[in-house]
This record gives structure tokens, sequence and C-alpha cells, in this order.
């Protein structure tokens, strides 16, 4: 793994390099390289934010390692992923794309990323190491894809195999890029470049956000989209296939991104993000105004507040769901902290979108508990009917969608009063640690919540065969996976806005 | 549920003009006569119809205070509608239509489309602002002009709706780039489904009618 070290830096040039034309003129001059480390001042986009930092010392942490790594760990967690959830918006035949191009990409986008390098002499011909290096990772993910996308593509897995083969020949890069191209293009339809821009652009998007297992490395990548496009393509996507099955069972479906749009999640995190953006285009113009001392002092201090952006580590492993207790522990932990941010922020909305979520958690209880006492069941009986598995998937859906979206509402209410009003009674860095602290508040009750209602789900649904039960379980930890990484992505947002925040106090409070 | 297209639209002016009120008649039909202050901004949503075509309005209902103004500027980014709104028994909120309108136009696309409100126009006995006021005004600016009186819903519907409407003009004649979310324009899962479902904005082409 450790000579895949440079070329991973390499993804993530080509990603950026090869979808500009995409994005809008706000986003393009974001496209800054990425691969140095003193990024001090190229304050770059959201996805710049979400990046941690690169001199973290070890070797997994850096992006490409990541993505290479999970790919080949993930392939057997899509398939159970793409199967039921209403996440899985790809349909039958994303899947195999999407095995597919996730499997493939690091190494399409390496080969790339050479030819975009080299462009400008001639067609490069890389290093025997570098296509050495390149063909095993061939194989392996030739391996991996095939073996996923079709099951009846052994075929495909030989030409894999054999095409890789020649690629490590003199052919050089071209040959090594269009067989990748042939040996996916049973699912993609190969158009030179075309395809390949295309397959490492929605590769990127796709990893981040239907990946439930990437969610500890997702804070590495880089994205073409922001966070709010991603959700409302898949919003889109959700919307679609109800007006195409308008009469088919997904009408039941609960999804997840329609619900977060209803809840006015997307339009809080579409602000959130103007906010954050316009805010790091600031830091990055104070940043050109100033020399000498005053550039490395505040250098100095920006970096302090980042660090407390990056050090944030959830792990959903140590949530503690035996704790009862009526959320008065969320409320009181959330309006704490809040209160240490000394700015004006209400939870109101937020404890209620909680306590909306917990109170559905025992309305399905409730009624199924009655019946285990008294099996003989007269009105109760109906009561419990009435609670199908579906009805259960479906309001814990709902209440994860309707927490995330106050959760997000809640972060940019944060970000406007903190640009509104410039406290003196505490600095950046300790409402930054504060704001983590928060971020793991919430993603520790959406963890919760999604444990509570699966369990319920379990209780309720012990009588449904495995192939029912199964997906809507699966779905509800992906949307919770999902959403506590939406959270995350939002907290990130705000570091630019800190910043902003933190040179306004030190303007305010005069030269130092 | 699904839409042809989807609207931004801001709602500006200065504060107690009215903004959150016509926000809450038109999404909700409803009138509340004391309303919180708005901080930073709000949102609200509706579904129109114009030439048979589903529309969706996103509708950022932004804080009127001074103070909010650097924040609530980041918000004109991608809008493609603008209602501007005063209050017709308040002199002072018609004499700063010219800042709002400055600070709109800087901070937003230049296609824009701008209807300005003369708002509360139940209250005739405190009119400070002639009606032929405003004509003027918006005549002189370019924009589209109406009284409405949140309270007793009257015009509010037409000004959310006659805005949109000419904001669909202004696809069908081309002018707007739906490709381009800057605009605030955004092409709905309807139109992207006929061209395919690879990538959300591409379905434009079909839907546009020679926006390119």
């Amino acid at each position: 793994m450790s000579d895949n070290k440079s070329p991973a830096n390499d993804i993530e040039d080509n990603v950026e390099v090869s979808a500009p034309k995409e994005q809008s003129p706000a986003s393009q001059d974001d496209s800054s390289p990425d691969s140095n480390s003193d990024s001090f001042a190229d304050v770059a986009p959201t996805r710049k934010t979400r990046r941690r930092p690169e001199n973290k010392p070890p070797p997994q942490e850096t992006p490409e390692t990541a993505v290479t790594s999970e790919n080949a760990a993930q392939t057997p967690t899509q398939t159970t992923v793409s199967q039921g959830s209403s996440w899985g918006y790809w349909g039958s035949w994303g899947k195999s794309i999407l095995s597919t191009a996730t499997a493939t990409v690091a190494t399409v986008g390496q080969g790339l990323s050479q030819v975009i390098e080299k462009a400008e002499t001639s067609l490069g011909i890389p290093s025997p190491e570098e296509l050495s290096a390149q063909e095993e990772r061939e194989e392996k993910t030739d391996a991996a894809s095939s073996s996923e996308a079709e099951k009846a593509d052994e075929e495909g897995y030989a030409m894999g195999g054999t095409m890789g083969m020649l690629s490590s020949s003199s052919i050089g890069m071209l040959s090594s890029i269009s067989s990748m191209v042939q040996t996916t293009s049973k699912t993609v339809i190969s158009g030179g470049l075309d395809a390949l821009e295309f397959i490492g652009k929605k590769t990127m998007d796709v990893i981040a956000e239907g990946d439930p297992g990437f969610k500890k490395t997702k804070g590495l990548m880089i994205r073409n989209s922001t966070l709010s496009q991603v959700l409302r393509e898949a919003k889109e996507r959700e919307e679609q296939q109800t007006t195409e099955n308008v009469a088919s069972e997904m009408e039941k479906v609960a999804h997840y991104g329609m619900l977060f749009d209803e809840f006015q999640g997307l339009s809080h995190l579409e602000a959130l993000e103007l906010l954050s953006r316009e805010s790091e285009a600031k830091v990055k113009s104070v940043l050109t105004t100033l020399s000498g001392d005053e550039l490395v002092q505040l250098r100095e201090e920006l970096e302090q507040i980042k660090e407390s952006f990056s050090l944030m580590e959830f792990d959903d492993e140590e949530v503690d769901d035996t704790k009862d207790d009526a959320g008065e522990s969320f409320e009181k932990d959330l309006n704490e902290a809040l209160e240490k941010l000394h700015i004006s922020s209400t939870s109101e909305r937020l404890c209620k979108a909680r306590k909306n979520a917990f109170s559905r958690v025992t309305d399905i209880k409730l009624p199924t508990e009655a019946k285990q006492q008294e099996e003989d069941g007269d009105e109760q009986e109906a009561a419990v009917t009435k609670c199908t598995v579906e009805a259960a998937h479906s309001s814990a859906i709902t209440s994860l969608a309707e927490l995330t979206a106050r959760s997000i509402e809640q972060f940019h209410k944060v970000a406007e009063m903190l640009l509104h009003s410039n406290s003196e009674e505490v600095t950046a860095l300790e409402q930054a640690k504060v704001l983590s602290q928060i971020t793991i508040v919430l993603c520790k009750e959406i963890s919760l919540l999604s444990k509570r209602f699966t369990a319920c789900l379990t209780t309720i649904g012990s009588n449904e065969k495995g192939e029912v039960l199964n997906p809507l379980i699966t779905g509800v930890f992906l949307e919770a996976s999902n959403s506590a990484s939406y959270i995350q992505d939002a907290f990130q947002l705000l570091m630019p806005v800190l910043e902003v925040s933190h040179i306004q106090r030190t303007v305010d409070s005069g030269p130092h | 549920m699904a839409y042809a297209y989807l609207f931004k639209y801001i709602i500006i002016g200065d504060t107690g003009v009215g903004k959150s009120c016509l926000l809450l008649q038109f999404t909700d039909k409803r009138f509340q006569p004391v309303h919180d202050l708005t901080i930073g901004v709000e949102f609200g949503a509706r579904m129109i119809t114009i030439d048979g075509k589903q529309i969706k309005l996103q509708i950022w209902d932004t804080a009127g205070q001074e103070s909010f103004r650097s924040i609530t500027r980041s918000y004109y980014r991608g809008a493609a509608g603008a209602l501007l709104v005063y209050d017709i028994t308040r002199r002072d909120t018609f004499n700063h239509l010219t800042t709002w309108l400055e600070d709109a136009r800087q901070h937003s696309n230049s296609n824009m489309v701008i209807m300005l409100i003369g708002n509360k126009s139940d209250l005739e006995s405190r009119r400070e602002v002639k009606k032929e006021e405003g004509e003027a005004f918006a005549r002189e600016h370019g924009l589209i002009f109406m009284e409405t009186s949140a309270k007793t819903a009257s015009n509010v519907e037409e000004a959310f709706i006659n805005t949109a409407k000419e904001i669909y003009e202004k696809i069908q004649e081309g002018v707007f780039d739906i490709n381009n979310e800057a605009n605030g324009i955004k092409i709905g899962p309807q139109h992207a489904a006929t061209n395919s479902s690879l990538a959300g904005g591409q379905g434009g082409q079909q839907a546009g009618g020679g926006c390119c």
C-alpha cells in the first residue's frame, strides 16, 4: 500500500481537474492544488474544509490509501446496502456501475491524472515501477468488480486480467486506461475521457454518500459537489422513482431525502454553505492583505481553530443505548454547550424534533408491549396490527430526517449568530471546541435513535421473513450513518465562519 | 410532489414591512399579527402551476434588520426572483428602496426578476406612500409592482405567481440559462428523467426550448 501514496494525490487532482466545467464559477477557483500541506492560504471550498489535516502521521489517514483500502474491503457491504434500502436509488443498473466504478476509480484516476500531467509534452509513458504497481491494483480491483457487478461475469474477469497484463507491457499509458475502460464497459458505455471523468466524479459522490462504512474516512475525501447538491440529487432521484412507481409498493417506502427537504434541511444546508463559502473567501482575502509577523500570528491562530475541527472523532460504538432518560441529558448537554458559545441561539426546534423522534419510538413500542403482556388482547390487538414493520421503518426514516434537518438548522443559526455578534466573553477557539462537542452530542443521539428503532423493528418484525425485515433494518442504520455524516459535514462548514469571526474579533479589539 | 422547475426567491426589505407575514400567507394561508423577528433567514416552499407545469417555489425570507444585512447579502446569490417589500404606512421603508435595490442588483445575477411590493394595503387610513409613487419607482427601475395585504391575503398569491410567470417567460425566451444553478432555477426530476438519469442537470436542453 505504501507505494500507492503518490498516486493518491493524483486521484484527487484528477477529480478536481476533470470536472470543473460542471462547477459554478464560485467553486471554480476552489480547485487549488490540494497536495500542498501548507494549505493555509488556499482555504478552499467546503470539500477542502472537510479534509482532515494531512500532517497526521498514520499512513491510512492519507486520502488515497483510504480510498483504495476501503474499496477493497467495501464490496460486500455495498451489495447488501443497495438491495433494499431507500437510499439505493441507483437502482439495479446503478449497482453494477457503482461497484465497478468504485473499484476502478483509483486506477482510472491515477492514469488520467498522469495523462493530464504530461499532456503538454506528449503522451506520457510511466515508469515500469508505476505500471507494475498499477497493474497489481488493476488486477485486484478487476477481481472485486467483476465478481460483484455481474455474477456471470467470469469472462469479464478473465478479460480484465488479460488487459491488466497487457498494460504492464510497453504499450503504455493509454492502453492501461483503455483496458480499464474495456473492463468496465459492460456497465459504463465507454466514451473516452468523458466516461472516465464521469466515473471519477460520480464515484467520488457515490463513495461519499452511499457508503455506510465509509463515514470515518469521508472527511478525507474531496468532492466535486457540495453536500447540499449531493443531497438534492438524492432527493430528486427519489422523487423520480416515486413518479415512476406511482402505483407500486415504492409509494410506501419512506424517502429520506424528500423528507429531509420537507423539514427544510436542504435549505438550511444550502444557506450554511453560502455563508461558509463567503467566509472562506473573506479569510483568504484578509490573509493576502497581511504580511510579516501579523500574517504569521494570524495563521497560527487560524491553524489552532482548524485543528479543533479535525480532532472530532465520533465513534458510535461508544454510544450507550441503555440509558433512558426521555432526552433530558440530551437537552441538558446541548443547552449547556450552546450557552458556552455566548451567542443567543435557542435549541427549541431541535429539542422538539428529538422529542418527536423518541415519542415515535414509544408509539411503536407501546402496543407491542401491551400485546406481549396480555396475549388474549382485545382492542389493543387492533392497535398492534396497525404498526407494521413498514410503518415502523417509515417512522424511523422520518425521525432521522427531521432530527438531522433540525441539527443542520441549528448549525446554520449558530453560523448566522457567530457572524452577527462578536462575543468578547469567549474565543473562537473555545467556540470551535464547543461546537465539536455539540456535533458529538448530535451524532450520538442519531445513533441512539437508530438503535431504538431497529430494536423495535426486530421486535415487531419477529414473525416477518428475513428478506422483508433485514433491508428495513439495514435501511435505518444506513440513513443513520448518513445522517451523522451530514451533521459532521455541516460542522465542518462552520470552520471558515469561525475563522472570520475570529478575525473580526481581532480587528475589533485593536491591533496587537 | 414532482415539479418541472424549482425557483429560488428571496424576500427583502426593511424590518417590520411584513416579509414573513407575506410568506406565511402564501405558504400557509394564514395571518399572524405578531411575528418573531427573523434571524438571518427562514424558509418556505410551495408548489404552483404555470402553463400547466408544476413549479416549486423555494422562498428565502431574510431578516430586515440592518445588523443582519451583511449576512443576508450572502443569500442573494442564486435567486431567480426577489420580492422587494415596503410598508405603505411607513414612508422611510419606501425611501430605503434604492439601497435595497442596489444591494440586490450587486449581489445577485443580473436576470433576477424583482417584484416591488407595497404591503399593508388594508391600512388605507394610515397610508403614507401613494400607489402611484410605487408604480413610478417600479417603472423607473424596471420592476413589476403590486400592492398587497398579508392580512387580508389581497394580491399575495398574485405577487408570488406573477413573479414566477415572469421568470418562466424568461426561461422560454432563453434569457435564463437553466443549467446554471447560479440563476436560481433548477430543473425538476420530471425533466431530468426524460433525458437520462446519469446527471441531475442534463435534462435542460429539452425543457428550456433553446436556451443553449
